[in-house]
């Protein structure tokens, strides 16, 4: 790591994580300067449950605090407009979002529109610039996270924006909260985690501080997260998990290297699927081609990964292929555990002639879209065309 | 889209209240009959007070130095000038460790509880607090609330103690 040439690194939210981790909102938002939140969610995507738990962490604060539980999946600018309205008139002064995916997503622009005063919140284009730091935000992920909760992206319905002010201030992971209905949505969502944060460390432009996070979060994944999926009811693991799901968000938001996560989002914008799906899939073919570049850039996974003993003991020639056995190792032992209900290729994943065609066609549009459309072959996206 | 105003949680914060009502008597007899918790307070300056409670809106103990005796003042933290405060960031938290599912320790490692004063003071004062546990509570439930149980102790002392400071306690003397 040549450190000589400088770096920068940025991960502005504080993270409260554990058991009743919860219950501490009302203090973390007296110190946001906040009072009377706005919870943004979903009845049907982070359950009544969840929704109930949150209510119930409130206690004895004597807040008021608004409940907004109508986004959905096809949730557009109409909606954002529609909460935007709801914030102005409720005088509301901060925003939770209660979930993951599109709800936070929804949140963050909410988030924008609000603290920037836009008149309209369906003027809002991926033009909008985004300079000044914007209201008191707090994310708390469900089981449902995708791992961009976190991060400095927000994208709804093709407008995408990207600006360090979009990331929460404050991240709160409760184990009540961060067990999935199925191993499958655990694995989906420590998959799409893994394979970011692992193509963010074996940048060659990675940095120290980025490299802690992303120690941290692989070690956390590699020995929970098959725990996770096959014991649900384990929230130790299921805690672990989350919160290396979250440290990917910062991960992403501070690395250029980002082809994993592109062709996760490509293929969950147009097929509708979970980009830790796709993620798992590519991401053997994606470190094989790594490996070819720069043998080196991989040794230190083998550390992350297998440990301190098999580290030591492995030759310096040996540990790039032992890194990668490692991770096929484990990626088995997750496919293994879901006994088939996670499709390891595309053509398993059974995605239709033309929804593949529209994935292809905005691959295409890329600038390494050559490239991208090598991996897609290499897990079975050309025998669909075929 | 709905409104809500926080509701209460009465039961646990009765269960706090009426716990930290206890103890605060017990401080004050436990000043009088064990030599350590005396020699604890004579370390802290003159009229020197603090408050253990729960935020947002408590409850508190409020306990003092006043003409150099040991006296719990009640619950009202306007009562006297607080030179220390020992704030336990929710309800809930309060409950977990009052009701001895955490340590005080472990409750400070996972960031629930926030010192506002000197931080030698707060020590003194935990260290106070965890003798006057371990004379409140059988050892079973004392070995869950302090770090370390004074096992080394003579039963004679522990008994002595513990009949002298729950006298005192029930009588408010």
């Amino acid at each position: 790591m040549d450190l000589t040439n400088g770096f920068a690194f940025i991960c502005p939210f504080k993270t409260n994580s554990g058991n009743k981790a919860l219950e501490n909102l009302p203090v973390e938002l007296a110190g946001l300067n906040a009072c009377k939140p706005l919870i943004i969610t979903s009845r049907k995507l982070a359950g009544g449950s969840a929704i109930g738990t949150l209510k119930n962490a409130f206690g004895d604060s004597g807040m008021t605090f608004g409940v907004f539980d109508e986004v959905t999946e096809t949730a557009d600018l109409n909606v954002v407009e529609q909460i935007r309205d709801i914030f102005i008139k409720g005088q509301y002064d901060s925003i939770i979002a209660l979930g993951g995916g599109v709800i936070v997503d929804v949140a963050k622009i909410v988030n924008l529109a609000v603290s920037q005063k836009v008149a309209d919140a369906r003027q809002l284009s991926t033009a909008t610039a985004i300079r000044d730091p914007l209201g008191p935000f707090v994310v708390i992920p469900t089981a449902a996270a995708t791992g961009m909760e976190t991060s400095k992206y927000a994208s709804l319905h093709g407008i995408s924006f990207v600006a360090v002010h979009l990331m929460p201030d404050l991240v709160i992971l409760d184990p009540r909260l961060t067990r999935a209905k199925d191993g499958k949505a655990v694995a989906e969502a420590g998959f799409a985690a893994f394979g970011r944060i692992l193509e963010a460390d074996v940048a060659p432009g990675k940095n120290p501080l980025m490299h802690a996070y992303a120690f941290t979060a692989l070690r956390f994944l590699r020995e929970n997260l098959a725990e996770a999926v096959t014991k649900r009811c384990n929230k130790k693991a299921s805690l672990a998990v989350a919160n290396a799901v979250a440290m990917s968000g910062c991960v992403i938001s501070n690395t250029d290297q980002t082809v994993l996560h592109r062709l996760g989002k490509v293929f969950q914008n147009i097929v509708h699927v979970h980009p830790g799906m796709i993620i798992g899939m590519c991401l053997y073919p994606f470190l094989d081609d790594q490996i070819k570049k720069d043998r080196s850039l991989l040794s230190n996974l083998l550390l992350t990964l297998g440990g301190d003993d098999k580290y030591v003991f492995m030759p310096e020639d040996g540990r790039p292929g032992a890194a990668l056995r490692e991770i096929y190792e484990f990626s088995y032992e997750i496919y293994a555990a879901l006994k088939g209900k996670m499709p390891p290729t595309i053509r398993e994943a059974g995605i239709q002639q033309y929804l593949m065609d529209d994935v292809l066609e905005v691959i295409n549009q890329e600038p390494d879209g050559a490239y991208l459309r090598t991996i897609i072959d290499r897990v079975g996206g050309s025998s669909i065309k075929a | 889209m709905q409104e809500i105003h926080a509701g209460g949680k009465p039961l646990k914060k009765a269960y706090v209240a009426i716990f930290l009502w206890f103890t605060g008597r017990a401080i004050q007899a436990a000043a009088k009959v064990d030599k350590e918790v005396k020699k604890e307070f004579d370390t802290l300056p003159d009229e020197f007070t603090f408050a253990l409670g729960s935020l947002p809106n408590g409850p508190w103990m409020v306990v003092g130095k006043e003409k150099g005796k040991v006296k719990y003042f009640g619950g009202n933290l306007k009562c006297r000038p607080i030179h220390l405060r020992l704030v336990i960031k929710n309800i809930e938290a309060a409950f977990l460790i009052l009701s001895f599912q955490e340590s005080t320790a472990l409750a400070t490692t996972r960031n629930r509880l926030m010192t506002d004063g000197e931080v030698p003071y707060a020590l003194s004062v935990i260290r106070i607090l965890d003798i006057v546990e371990v004379y409140l509570l059988p050892k079973l439930i004392a070995s869950l609330a302090v770090k370390r149980y004074p096992s080394w102790w003579p039963f004679g002392h522990k008994l002595a103690g513990r009949i002298g400071v729950y006298t005192r306690t029930l009588l408010g003397i």
